[in-house]
């Protein structure tokens, strides 16, 4: 699994390299901490180009102690991230061209810190893109309406038009419970390992939804969430079922995102992606209380 | 033995509810005796009268017969007070009314899936089978975690009526029991009272008279409940209290059941509900 962490220097991207912290210590994925600097658009510093910035520019800093705070999850011997031993081995510098080198080996799972220059969301969509990623993390700003360094918006794109999952996460609320709208026809084992993770990431109750269309379930859907539930119940969750109408999921999920986190399966071909359009997923991502997982 | 029947048919509620009834079974030793009605009334109309009516429906048997039986196959090692399904044709309601009556049965069981709309919950209490049945009725909603169950209590619950038949109905189960003296009030006037704060503001003598009648009722029978509150609020905000229960009991009146904000109450509860008549 590959997570990307999209951090700037404000206290909820913090509490996201906790949360991707706690992901990993479970799944011992591979993660990225993202630093974006945004040309002309910095919150706190006037605009930088590429040749301006160096390492005394606050955001490596940043970056540096959010590795540190990652690392402080882990302890020392069984950390999957520890460069362990060094030695030479053949490195192909450019195609045909290989060369022995003195490398840092063996770390089980890479932890790199990255930083990119310009557009926050493209950035961020690139990274995630280029690397294949899994998984983006990204906080905001909840009191104002989910900024990202000071710019409306960003989380926002970055969910709308990211190809992978990505979760918002919100600081202020514990989770105590994790509600998921299921796609009826994808549904990847990596989506229901993903829940599965952050249940116990938050030791909260896992509720699934299913959607209808009229007064009961389609049948192949009912076997579809009845392998859902037990795929939960042999790994010791218990998950609730609850049947929701297509004509009342604006009210569901407004109603739901006020006590927990909402996990929205999104797929190309998922019903969802029709009845919950981008803007209704962006007013869900700005006015949620709780951090919104969005699956793909 | 408590005897109780079960509605199945090849749905995930039903799926639901016997894995329920078999975990609690595990707990009381509970004669869990299946039925399947392959509805008349809803379904498909008999081709004809007669011979060929009744090959039809031989047909219509053998054919849900397999998937229920290999449903209650699948559950059978875990649940060796699980019945082979009895099996009909008809009007479902009627069906089952007619098997209550024929055979004396403690419980009635079904599943009921848990909505976000309501009225399919409300709408079960209006029904013939519903308003005809004598012995208590439990709708299971989820399967969760029989761990701990709720009585809940209103100032004109008649005790006789539910803690015998909770006792009779959950004899030996292991289960963690509190009692909630719940004040319905409509939407809008919210308030939450616990304890000895309670006791001051609302009829104290009501809420003494009922708790301490229903903890001396329990202890009778050998339950004693670890926690008593009082909740006064709008269903919809009680709710939340229920959430860490895995059954939650009351009792309705047949009469005014369907109007009830204790039923409506009942509805917003995502486990299983087991509701005594009064």
């Amino acid at each position: 699994m590959r997570i990307l962490v999209a951090v700037d220097r404000n206290p909820y991207s913090a509490n996201s390299v906790e949360v991707v912290a706690k992901l990993a210590a479970n799944t011992w994925a591979n993660v990225t901490i993202l630093g974006v600097l945004s040309k002309g658009h910095s919150q706190s510093s006037s605009p930088v180009s590429s040749q301006e910035w160096n390492m005394e520019h606050p955001l490596p800093k940043a970056l540096q102690d959010y590795q540190k705070t990652f690392l402080s999850h882990f302890k020392e011997e069984e950390c999957p991230y520890t460069q362990r031993d060094f030695g030479y081995e053949l490195v192909e510098r450019r195609k045909g061209v290989w060369e022995e080198l003195y490398v840092a080996k063996s770390a089980r799972k890479n932890l790199r810190a990255r930083i990119r220059m310009g557009n926050p969301a493209k950035e961020i969509l690139a990274e995630a893109q280029e690397e294949e990623m899994d998984l983006i993390v990204i906080g905001c700003d909840h009191s104002s309406g989910c900024e990202w360094e000071g710019l409306g918006g960003i989380p926002q794109k970055v969910v709308n038009d990211a190809t992978c999952s990505v979760l918002v996460a919100k600081e202020e609320k514990t989770v105590n419970r994790i509600v998921c709208c299921l796609d009826h026809d994808l549904v990847s084992q990596q989506s229901l390992e993903m829940i599965n993770q952050l249940v116990t990431l938050h030791n909260a109750k896992l509720e699934i939804v299913g959607l209808t269309e009229g007064d009961e379930l389609k049948i192949e859907v009912e076997r579809k969430m009845d392998a859902i539930l037990q795929y939960y119940t042999t790994r010791g969750l218990e998950p609730l079922i609850e049947i929701v109408e297509l004509s009342s999921l604006d009210a569901f999920i407004s109603q739901e995102a006020k006590w927990g986190l909402m996990a929205l399966w999104m797929g190309k071909k998922s019903i969802l992606e029709k009845v919950f359009p981008r803007r209704k997923v962006s007013k869900l991502i700005q006015g949620s209380e709780s951090s919104v997982l969005i699956l793909r | 033995m408590i005897r109780a029947l079960i509605f199945v048919d090849n749905r995930l509620a039903s799926r639901i509810a016997l894995r329920y009834a078999c975990r609690l079974a595990k707990q009381t030793g509970m004669d869990l005796q299946t039925i399947h009605i392959e509805d008349t009334e809803h379904g498909d109309t008999p081709p004809g009268t007669g011979w060929v009516k009744s090959t039809w429906e031989k047909g219509l048997l053998v054919s849900a017969g397999a998937e229920i039986s290999q449903l209650i196959n699948e559950l059978k090692p875990t649940c060796p007070t699980l019945r082979k399904p009895k099996m009909c044709v008809g009007a479902r309601e009627t069906e089952i009314l007619r098997e209550l009556e024929h055979t004396p049965y403690d419980l009635f069981i079904e599943g009921g899936l848990f909505s976000f709309n309501k009225s399919g919950f409300l709408g079960r209490f209006g029904t013939k089978l519903y308003r005809e049945i004598s012995c208590p009725i439990l709708v299971v909603k989820n399967v969760g975690d029989i761990k701990k169950a709720v009585i809940l209590i209103e100032d004109t619950t008649d005790l006789w009526s539910l803690i015998p038949r909770f006792f009779r109905t959950l004899e030996g189960a292991d289960l963690e029991l509190d009692i909630l003296h719940v004040k319905l009030q409509k939407p809008g006037r919210l308030s939450f009272k616990e304890g000895a704060e309670a006791m001051k503001t609302s009829s104290v003598e009501d809420v003494d008279k009922i708790i301490i009648s229903a903890k001396q009722m329990l202890g009778e029978t050998g339950w004693s409940p670890q926690k008593t509150r009082v909740i006064r609020d709008a269903p919809a905000g009680i709710v939340d209290s229920l959430q860490e229960y895995g059954l939650v009991v009351s009792c309705l009146s047949r009469q005014t059941a369907r109007k009830s904000s204790m039923l409506e109450l009942l509805s917003h509860v995502p486990s299983a509900v087991l509701v005594c008549w009064q």
